[in-house]
């Protein structure tokens, strides 16, 4: 089977996998078989997409290029580069896992749930590999849709406020988005004449520094909101605490690496004097996440929120790289992008187990965890090593690699006398000590202390449960022993993030 | 041209015709027989009427009829049938309401006086077309009857559209007075003059048509006569008539780029109506009263796509009515059916409409998503298509304050959605088992389903539309 008909079937095996769900009319459990099929299918493909994808070749690979609305240029095209693969295969890996690790959580509605699900799946799928701005714009507003359904209806207490806030917010940067893509379209066509959407081609716009910044600004509010970055992130906590479990680990998995994704593929690359102009501010906002999101996780009452607010700050790491432009700092970026995604999901995935049995996520109500559930306390102590970043995880390479390309980048500004960056560098080092805190003041109360539970007894993760954490941890340490083959398929695409970003796109005559 | 020749081009008119012919002899008949025959007739003429359209158009026919008072053009007649098409749904939906062959009569010679605007040339024929588009609209308002407002709706409907009227042939008269001339090629001659009068004229018709098209600050009447009218005449009225309006506008500013003082007219009224359209229909309780309130809203996107280049507003305005008609159809035809008119069009009847119609309940989130302009819904496409225009013809401000005026009406489009999804169940909404449906709820199924069809049609293959119109 050729590559590109392989990529464009996992795309569309979601939309398929909607036919036999309409048909089983609304039976729970064969439901859950039929999604939990597909998306396994889907995994499989996907994975052997990313076995034959070629690292030494910057090309676009298993690409697919038909018009579709050809009077104004937008067409079906689709392709994997070294910047999306690794995030193709973390959501092909993360749902299937969401599915049966979520069994029992959604009992109302369950045939809908599913439908939303591969809906949702065949979304960011669509986001990841398009490689039309149109198409990309389409596919990542129709995030939205599934994810109000899966909030609102299946969501807490709250659900009906925390979707509406979710929705409204994402969408308010997506429409100025909108704005700027039509507005860097026409001037395509200004200058070169022929009205396009492909990547390649706006990649090639010139424009004035000041268009550029207004242009960008659009772009980092829409991807900025969802990272999300701090002023930018009030949406989080509430989408997260009030989603169900399969959504808060979709959320935190994948939903919030498209903002980060957004910014490597689209957001930076497009406009490179203009990012090279705001990078003391937006490096700046991403320390400050980082430290703010640590301390807000230190103080909260709420499991889902802690782990919330710790996505803030892991972000902020994944931002902190894409603006140093050191090849180290780069290619962290996008391991802590995939590290974050399996680890958040962990987490929220334990936290579901025990919301499961106890219907509470209060903190103070829980404690001695680790003698009632041993298991379950393993899985908890490994996911909140990866995620403070000890070394052979995960969380380790990430955070190493941002924070060295953070130095590298700072150094030779700070010979030139520019301190900020080398300031902001090590206040970025603190993040990782607030992380170690909270996360061990979490696993201190939850796990040991006098045992406390609001429901007795309290039963060990099932070994349906048990697979899909085994699964989640096995894929924490190939990733932190043998991040080299994840490093090998991206470093070109890195390189070439790098060197976009770093040439000037300003017109001759304006200069 | 050939007589006979005259007789081929307006085919589709005169099946129209035919079609009303039939239906007044056929009310001659007995009620009960009349009720059964006289939809499929109406139906059957307007079908008729779409693909004689359809087939000129395929045939290429290009010809200037009555010393140039109409022209049609292959593009003409594929608007005619898009349009034409659109009232299958309300003819379908309407027999939940109306009885007898009044309904489709009625609906047919409004239709005739739609199916001419398209090739109008000239000033004459377009306020002909208007008002012969109108007035049968007066009388099916309160055809139906279901409630007192229904009689206050119409008056105010007939004093308000009488008033466009008369700006609009004052209007024309001012335009007559300065060029000389009553064809459409009058108004770019207008706007290259300095001469106050010629601008005067040219404000004049705008306001009438803002008036007729509910655009803010002349859109009082339309929440009060939407809200009085029954389900299929509101219908037709925020589609088809509106849609009707901006064809006149095409029509009179063909080949016009607005320039000068006329730039902040159709500038600012636009985006007023985008922002006031959507902030009042959060605040809604009936169904009709927001659908008014967003189609005030949807008049101001239309009106913007006014600011672009002449060459590329005709596909941006029409692409935009089919989405936005079609939308709104679907949601119209969709209203669970209800015996008494004043609950079915409050808010609260769509409460867990999910849990016992969910097939309905998912068609009405595909056109609350599609009015909300959300990907990916044809009416992101049509909203990107009008807001690229005023992009291109050099306003990137407005462009942005009219995306930002957009993004506040996701908010009460979502809040239906939560209704039908997310709430219990309205009380009394749930048919109790073995209840009998109400007359002409299949059709309304069937016109859902037929809007379905088309939304899902425009949002595989909007180019289709775009290289044809």
């Amino acid at each position: 089977m050729s590559d590109a008909l392989l990529l464009n079937l996992v795309l569309w095996l979601p939309v398929a996998g909607l036919l036999p769900l309409a048909l089983v009319r609304g039976n729970a459990t064969t439901s859950r078989l039929v999604t939990t099929g597909v998306m396994l299918v889907q995994f499989v493909m996907a994975l052997l997409l990313y076995l034959q994808f070629d690292g030494s070749d910057l090309a676009l690979q298993a690409a697919t290029n038909i018009p579709w609305i050809a009077e104004w240029g937008v067409a079906y095209h689709i392709g994997l580069d070294g910047l999306n693969i690794l995030l193709v295969l973390l959501t092909a890996f993360l749902v299937p896992l969401v599915v049966i690790g979520a069994w029992r959580s959604i009992e109302k509605d369950v045939a809908l749930f599913h439908a939303m699900l591969l809906l949702l799946q065949f979304a960011m799928m669509g986001a990841l590999v398009a490689q039309d701005l149109f198409l990309f714009y389409v596919f990542w507003e129709a995030m939205l849709i599934p994810m109000f359904f899966m909030i609102g209806i299946w969501g807490g207490a709250r659900r009906s406020y925390a979707t509406i806030k979710f929705v409204l917010y994402t969408a308010f940067g997506s429409i100025l988005m909108l704005g700027a893509i039509i507005y860097l379209v026409w001037a395509l066509q200004q200058q070169g004449g022929v009205a396009s959407f492909a990547f390649a081609d706006l990649l090639r716009v010139s424009l004035p520094v000041e268009v550029q910044v207004w242009l960008l600004a659009a772009f980092v509010l829409s991807f900025a909101i969802k990272v999300p970055m701090v002023p930018l992130h009030t949406w989080l906590p509430d989408a997260h605490v009030e989603a169900p479990t399969p959504g808060s680990v979709i959320l935190a998995g994948v939903l919030l690496k498209m903002g980060t994704y957004g910014f490597i593929k689209l957001g930076f690359p497009l406009f490179p004097d203009a990012t090279r102009l705001l990078t003391p501010w937006l490096m700046t906002l991403s320390v400050v996440s980082i430290v703010y999101g640590a301390c807000l996780a230190l103080v909260q009452q709420d499991i889902k929120k802690i782990i919330a607010y710790s996505s803030i700050s892991h972000l902020g790491y994944v931002m902190l790289g894409l603006l140093s432009l050191d090849l180290a700092g780069i290619q962290g970026a996008i391991v802590q992008m995939v590290s974050h995604g399996i680890v958040a999901a962990g987490l929220f995935l334990l936290v579901g187990v025990v919301y499961e049995r106890c219907h509470t996520r209060e903190l103070s109500a829980y404690g001695g965890l680790a003698r009632q559930m041993p298991m379950y306390a393993l899985f908890f102590v490994l996911f909140m090593l990866a995620s403070v970043g000890l070394p052979t995880t995960s969380g380790f390479t990430g955070e190493f690699l941002v924070l060295l390309g953070a130095f590298n980048a700072a150094w030779p500004q700070h010979l030139d006398g520019n301190n900020l960056p080398l300031w902001l560098a090590i206040a970025a080092v603190s993040g990782v000590v607030l992380g170690a805190l909270y996360m061990l003041r979490f696993a201190l109360t939850f796990l040991f202390g006098a045992p406390k539970a609001p429901h007795q007894p309290l039963a060990d993760v099932t070994p349906r449960e048990m697979s899909v954490l085994g699964a989640l941890v096995v894929a924490v340490f190939l990733l932190g022993l043998f991040p080299d083959g994840a490093l090998r398929k991206t470093e070109l695409a890195a390189r070439r993030y790098q060197e976009q970003v770093m040439t000037s796109r300003v017109p001759a005559n304006a200069r | 041209m050939p007589d006979n020749q005259v007789l081929l081009a307006l085919l589709p008119e005169h099946l129209l015709l035919l079609g009303m012919l039939t239906l007044i002899v056929l009310s001659l008949g007995r009620r009960g027989v009349v009720t059964a025959v006289a939809l499929g007739v109406g139906v059957v003429a307007v079908v008729g009427a779409v693909v004689a359209a359809f087939v000129l158009a395929a045939q290429g026919l290009n010809a200037s009829l009555f010393d140039g008072q109409l022209l049609v053009t292959p593009g003409v007649y594929v608007t005619k049938a898009l349009l034409l098409a659109l009232s299958i749904p309300v003819l379908l939906m309407s027999r939940t309401d109306f009885e007898g062959a009044e309904f489709p009569l009625l609906l047919l010679a409004s239709l005739y006086g739609l199916s001419l605007l398209p090739s109008a040339q000239s000033a004459l024929v377009l306020f002909l077309g208007l008002e012969m588009l109108s007035v049968p609209v007066y009388a099916l308002i309160v055809l139906a009857m279901r409630r007192a407002e229904s009689a206050e709706a119409a008056l105010k409907y007939l004093v308000l559209s009488g008033t466009a009227s008369a700006v609009f042939l004052m209007g024309i008269a001012l335009l007559y007075g300065t060029t000389g001339s009553m064809q459409v090629s009058a108004v770019a001659e207008a706007m290259n003059m300095a001469d106050p009068v010629a601008t005067t004229a040219l404000v004049l018709v705008v306001a009438a048509l803002f008036l007729k098209g509910a655009v803010v600050p002349f859109h009082g009447w339309a929440p009060d006569t939407y809200e009085g009218a029954s389900v299929p005449v509101t219908a037709y009225m925020a589609t088809l008539s509106k849609a009707a309006v901006l064809v006149v506008g095409l029509q009179l500013f063909q080949g016009v780029r607005v320039e000068g003082p006329l730039v902040q007219l159709l500038a600012v009224l636009p985006l007023v109506s985008i922002v006031w359209g959507n902030v009042a229909a959060m605040r809604q309780d009936s169904l009709r009263r927001m659908i008014a309130y967003s189609s005030i809203a949807h008049a101001g996107y239309l009106f913007y796509a006014f600011l672009g280049d002449p060459a590329t507003r005709g596909d941006a305005v029409v692409f935009y009515l089919v989405t936005y008609a079609a939308g709104n159809l679907l949601a119209f035809a969709v209203l669970p059916p209800h015996d008494n008119d004043v609950t079915r069009d409050h808010m609260g009847s769509l409460d867990g409409l999910f849990r016992h119609r969910p097939m309905a309940a998912a068609l009405m989130a595909v056109a609350m998503f599609s009015l909300a302009g959300l990907p990916p819904f044809p009416g992101f496409t049509a909203k990107f298509l009008i807001f690229r225009t005023v992009v291109a013809a050099g306003y990137p401000v407005y462009a942005v304050l009219g995306l930002v005026g957009s993004f506040l009406g996701l908010f009460f489009y979502l809040r239906v959605v939560q209704r039908l999804f997310m709430r219990p169940v309205a009380e009394g909404a749930l048919p109790a088992a073995g209840q009998a449906m109400l007359p002409g709820d299949g059709l309304s199924r069937t016109a859902g389903v037929l809007c379905g069809v088309a939304t899902l049609l425009l949002t595989l293959v909007p180019g289709w539309i775009l290289s044809r119109v």
